[in-house]
């Protein structure tokens, strides 16, 4: 994906143009259904949150510049927020996730100086890797499956407070691979 | 990122946990509130929103179906073509005092034009929009107190209506009646208007064949344009 050219599209959303819009979503639509597609494993449901999620960009595209993300990252996170919406939204008393952006935000990093380089993003698979145990596991699972820590918990048979400090510590982890 | 050190871990995980959507709806408020304020805090979030969605790299995109384009442009630009006339009565409140003025100078103009050798100013009109190819040319003409309509793109849709309003700012739009099929046409300016038409935007809405069965437009805006001075 050409980083510049999405970001021109999206400022130009923002002017509510209409045809950038049009080219915005031939552009990023199969990426983002993709992985609406893998967090609902429905296509269905997939379609509806696909189409909440483009008028959440339409919606908020003039707020993007703000929230210091590169765009892909801000079209895939309001893309995978949606979708786990949709699956949580099932159980009760489900509150929802914020998208980042929708809102403002203090001026941190600009997009140029968050940016992650390829080399960097790859980081992160390696680095799930290396961590103790299921760890890698169960932050796969609450980014891609929504999972909360009580799911977590059922799921790998731990108290809910074990399975807390257990991620938590799998996150500290994380972060100084990915920061290596 | 150096900071890695002196980052206060409870920050972190709080910025993590929100990203992942493990943290709970407090300290979700909480969070969002910090970043409204704090650089370093949302700079953590943005730090995992960037690693997290490497998570998706390997996931294969997928050509949606053609339908839900067209369920998404429906929708977005369905809600936008009432958006454009809520806009412009914005845009006129807001210039009311320049229309004013306006009005004002077209009263000036008014005096002037008793003079015969000055023409009187030309006011015209294009009306269209993002949402639908009609494109309609007005002209005013102050003699006969008439509009002029040439349709220079779109065509008439079969078993719908064309209907044409006036909108003077902070009123509601008031219907000059339904346009034929024909590419030219004229409509009478009705005779408490004339003295404001430098203030008119004229529009054009879908309706059911004979126009709008409530005298407010009920269809889509398909084409709109302000007056404006030649």
């Amino acid at each position: 994906m050409d980083r510049q050219e999405i970001e021109d599209l999206i400022a130009r959303v923002a002017l509510q143009d209409r045809a950038a819009f049009e080219q915005l979503y031939d552009r990023v639509s199969a990426k983002l259904f993709g992985v609406c597609l893998r967090v609902l494993n429905s296509r269905a449901a997939a379609e509806d949150a696909m189409q909440d999620t483009f008028v959440k960009i339409w919606n908020n595209a003039d707020r993007y510049n703000s929230n210091g993300l590169s765009p892909m990252t801000w079209l895939i996170t309001i893309a995978r927020n949606t979708a786990i919406d949709r699956l949580r939204a099932r159980k009760k008393g489900h509150q929802n996730l914020d998208s980042p952006g929708f809102e403002l935000v203090a001026p941190g990093p600009t997009p140029e100086q968050s940016a992650v380089n390829a080399s960097e993003a790859a980081k992160l698979a390696g680095c799930l890797e290396t961590l103790e145990g299921d760890r890698g596991q169960a932050i796969r699972g609450a980014y891609l499956d929504g999972e909360t820590y009580a799911d977590l918990a059922v799921r790998f048979n731990v108290p809910l407070n074990t399975m807390r400090t257990w991620l938590r510590r799998g996150l500290i982890a994380l972060r100084e691979c990915m920061s290596l | 990122m150096s900071d890695v050190n002196d980052t206060a871990p409870d920050d972190e995980m709080l910025a993590a946990e929100m990203v992942l959507g493990l943290a709970s709806e407090q300290d979700t408020a909480a969070a969002r509130q910090r970043m409204a304020s704090d650089a370093a805090f949302s700079t953590k979030v943005v730090f995992w929103y960037e690693r997290m969605t490497a998570l998706t790299d390997d996931i294969d995109p997928v050509k949606p179906p053609a339908r839900v384009k067209k369920k998404l442009f429906a929708q977005v630009f369905a809600r936008q073509k009432v958006s454009i006339l809520q806009r412009v009565w914005l845009w006129q409140g807001v210039a009311m005092a320049s229309l004013l003025f306006a009005g004002y100078l077209g009263v000036q103009l008014l005096k002037v034009t008793t003079h015969p050798d000055i023409p009187p100013p030309v006011l015209a009109a294009q009306l269209d929009s993002d949402s639908s190819p009609l494109r309609v040319l007005a002209v005013l003409e102050p003699v006969k107190n008439e509009i002029a309509l040439r349709r220079v793109a779109g065509e008439p849709v079969p078993n719908r209506s064309f209907e044409l309003w006036a909108i003077l700012p902070d009123q509601a739009p008031v219907s000059l009646g339904v346009l034929p099929d024909s590419e030219t046409t004229r409509v009478a300016i009705p005779p408490s208007w004339r003295d404001q038409t430098a203030q008119m935007t004229l529009a054009i809405s879908d309706e059911p064949i004979g126009g709008s069965p409530t005298g407010a437009p009920t269809g889509d805006v398909l084409a709109i344009g302000a007056m404006t001075n030649l």
